[in-house]
């Protein structure tokens, strides 16, 4: 039989309960707001207050932007899942006559070509309107496509990449990438030096949107971009993680991934 | 008597056919990572099988075990029948819809985001749904559990509430408080973006909620097991709880402590202030108090029984105790894993220690000892005992019983004491290959294949488990004997008021959630401008 009246002060289950509970958690607070704090010294630098605040996750530079030149090291194209969608025949339309004019001349008439200008044919669109965006806006350097992209509306830069979209990719993939087929580092990576498998996010065992597509570019284009990335000359990868990649990659290395997706199939030889 | 037979055992088959499932998937992982197999050639797969293993060990198989066993311990415990059987069976069917909607996604790929859904990757929203409705279905759960609490009440009024669904009524409570902060955050943060409305997630503030249920819910798994300890575990062995308000005493301070402690998850996360990673990982440290007075309360009662069947001294009662019998070898083991688990648990709970371990395969040894093996031990012992009511079976066969209980606890030592080691030596976790040709990882790779064998272990014990229950024949009404719960060493003993009733504890529980856990989540909430590009998986 319980007994009792459970929810009252003078109930001793009731009162030792609740004092204890505020006790322990008043004194939990005490030790993590003011005594640790009091440690360390960046964190009473600017009195108690500062300091309570700080232990409180409390941003130093409350709305306050971070530092511009902070933001010129990578990029403030955010892609959305539009960017991604395939593009209506009039898009596709406007997009060719402004390539055909404009980009055609290094990029080839159906967006391939033998010079080392990056093919185009069959790129996902977000792809082509970020780097577009990038190069006019400063995030990615290159004297001829910076000024080209200075040029070019938003609606230009849409159609653009909804053309090239339009158009059957240089190379399909294999169908499947294995020892004979893919180098370890397209493959698998390298775990020990946090170097992630290529075909992780550009196509093979998942495609992360942004990540272009590389099946077929030319292997010159391919090297001079990882080179960069590596010496931080390219940064208008968001999240760094280009960077962070080629960071551990040797010059071989990054030769043997660039012959890769350059490859030459039996039939196109 | 057990009336809704049919239900508890659908809840059991489903959950014991996912279990065998999600073992086969967590060996072929270890397999696959060993040295006795070549890289896996893609990761993803890897990574699949993962989030499959996950969502249906942590989500499903102790979801649908705690429902089974929560509706068993309503009509055995309060000896009325179940109120709201359809209800019942449409919470069912929810958690079954929803595991074949979530395991369809993981299935093609569109899901490998791991159990813990770690934005901004994002999964198909299909798996997130799916996931939804299996928690739904437990909500509907919950409300039965109290309503039929409140019927027997209204029918035996100031009658002190039966230990076992005490327990059972904590854990429906505290499941239902802890599971808000993941369902916040799948419906408010995580959808949206899966759907197509949005670009960009605010990964923080996805983590910090899902803190609020990642820690409280291995208390929702455990429930089952310590409502076992208590109630079962004694007439088992031939003993009496030595007290049965200690055991609510457990209970209520699990509802109060395991709630607002998650942050301890997020140490490594620098958009949560040290003053709140402080104050959680002091009130973790709570939890290990209920935990204790749960293995002196179970310890002293299992004294009894060897008192009671004539063992003497300070040591003596320990050979006399019926070491032959499967829930004395299971109680042992539990405790043994417990311990050690528990002892690692204090590591993951400090707030500097944690740094050593953080993210390390410690993590994976930890929680497998944990939950796989102390917890998922009792819920085996649990399905053997309420077997002769549910199948109306004789006895089970006590050799394969025991087998299979010995083939558990050393394959989980086996398999998570490795796992602890490398850890320390700093071996991350969720990794889908190791380079063991690199002369820092070569002397660790042994270690692997010995988790491998463990795991092996375990599948054996798995498949044995299921055919003791299988293989059990209806052999007529007559052949079970009625259920009955432990009887306490002092059957006069009064309970106190409060440890009859849920009201203070649960106001406790929010009470301290809002304290704990409001201002980072305000703070959170209101920064501008702290959302990440979606990192959708297996494609947009």
């Amino acid at each position: 039989m319980a007994e009792g009246r459970p929810y009252a002060w003078s109930n001793a289950w009731f009162r030792w309960s609740v004092v204890s509970l505020v006790v322990l958690t008043v004194a939990c607070f005490l030790v993590g707001f003011v005594v640790l704090p009091s440690a360390q010294r960046d964190f009473t630098a600017a009195g108690l207050w500062a300091a309570i605040c700080r232990a409180a996750g409390l941003p130093a530079n409350w709305g306050v932007a971070p530092p511009a030149e902070d933001r010129a090291h990578s990029t403030a194209v955010v892609l959305s899942a539009a960017m991604g969608a395939r593009g209506a025949n009039d898009a596709v339309g406007r997009g060719a006559t402004i390539a055909v004019q404009q980009c055609s001349m290094c990029h080839g008439a159906q967006g391939a070509t033998d010079a080392n200008a990056p093919n185009l044919a069959g790129q996902y669109p977000e792809v082509v309107i970020k780097q577009l965006l990038d190069y006019k806006h400063g995030a990615r350097g290159g004297a001829f496509m910076q000024t080209l992209a200075r040029n070019l509306s938003d609606q230009n830069i849409d159609d653009i990449a909804r053309y090239y979209d339009s158009l059957p990719k240089a190379r399909t993939a294999p169908a499947r990438y294995d020892q004979t087929s893919a180098p370890a580092l397209v493959r698998v990576g390298a775990p020990l030096r946090n170097i992630a498998p290529c075909i992780g996010c550009h196509g093979g065992t998942d495609h992360k949107f942004g990540a272009p597509w590389l099946e077929g570019m030319p292997k010159e284009y391919l090297v001079v971009q990882l080179k960069d990335f590596r010496t931080g000359d390219r940064h208008n990868d968001s999240h760094a993680q280009m960077r962070n990649m080629t960071r551990q990659m040797t010059d071989a290395e990054i030769e043997r991934v660039a012959d890769f997706y350059a490859r030459r199939e039996k039939s196109e030889q | 008597m057990l009336r809704a037979r049919k239900l508890v055992l659908a809840h059991f088959w489903v959950a014991f056919a996912g279990f065998l499932l999600a073992i086969v998937l967590g060996e072929w992982q270890m397999y696959v990572r060993s040295p006795l197999h070549a890289w896996v050639n893609n990761p993803e797969h890897y990574y699949r099988s993962v989030t499959a293993h996950g969502t249906v060990m942590a989500y499903v198989l102790p979801t649908l075990v705690a429902m089974g066993f929560g509706y068993a311990i309503t009509e055995l415990s309060l000896k009325q029948p179940l109120i709201g059987v359809r209800w019942a069976w449409a919470g069912f069917g929810l958690v079954v819809g929803g595991t074949v909607v979530a395991a369809g996604t993981i299935a093609s790929g569109h899901a490998s985001v791991l159990y813990t859904f770690y934005p901004p990757m994002l999964a198909s929203a299909f798996y997130y749904i799916g996931v939804v409705l299996v928690v739904v279905g437990s909500w509907i759960w919950v409300a039965l559990m109290s309503v039929n609490l409140r019927a027997w009440r209204k029918a035996h009024p100031g009658a002190t509430v039966p230990l076992a669904m005490f327990g059972n009524v904590t854990g429906a409570y505290l499941w239902a408080w802890t599971s808000v902060g993941a369902a916040v955050e799948v419906l408010v943060l995580i959808l949206p973006a899966a759907l197509g409305f949005k670009d960009t997630i605010d990964a923080g503030l996805s983590r910090v909620l899902f803190s609020w249920t990642l820690h409280a819910i291995v208390y929702f798994w455990l429930m089952p097991a310590y409502i076992a300890f208590y109630t079962i575990v004694p007439r088992a062995i031939g003993g009496r709880l030595y007290s049965d308000t200690m055991g609510r005493v457990a209970f209520v301070l699990f509802l109060v402590f395991s709630m607002p402690i998650g942050l301890h998850h997020v140490f490594a996360d620098p958009q949560v202030g040290a003053g709140f990673k402080f104050v959680h990982a002091a009130m973790t440290a709570m939890v290990s108090v209920p935990t204790l007075l749960t293995v002196f309360t179970i310890t002293a009662s299992v004294e009894i029984a060897g008192r009671l069947r004539g063992g003497v001294g300070v040591i003596g009662w320990i050979k006399a105790l019926p070491w032959d019998n499967p829930m004395m070898l299971a109680l042992t083991f539990s405790f043994v894993m417990l311990g050690f688990g528990g002892a690692g648990g204090l590591i993951n709970m400090s707030y500097q220690l944690n740094e050593s371990i953080h993210n390390t395969q410690w993590v994976t040894g930890h929680f497998h000892l944990i939950f796989g093996g102390a917890i998922v031990i009792m819920y085996f012992m649990i399905a053997y005992e309420l077997w002769p009511q549910l199948v109306q079976c004789a006895p089970l066969p006590q050799g394969l019983v025991k087998t299979q209980l010995w083939l558990w606890f050393v394959g989980m030592l086996v398999l998570s004491m490795p796992w602890h080691l490398v850890g320390l030596l700093g071996m991350p976790r969720r990794m889908a290959y190791y380079d063991y040709s690199d002369a820092a990882l070569q002397p660790q790779a042994w270690t692997v294949i010995a988790s491998t064998f463990g795991g092996l272990l375990l599948v054996v014990s798995a498949f044995l488990f299921v055919y003791v229950l299988a293989r059990a024949r209806r052999a007529g009404d007559a052949a079970a004997r009625p259920f009955t719960f432990s009887m306490t060493a002092h059957p006069g003993e009064r309970t106190p008021a409060l440890l009859n009733t849920f009201g203070l504890w649960v106001a406790m529980m929010i009470g301290l959630t809002v304290v704990n856990y409001g201002y980072p989540i305000a703070q959170l909430a209101m920064l501008k401008d702290t959302a990440v590009p979606a990192i959708r998986i297996g494609g947009p």
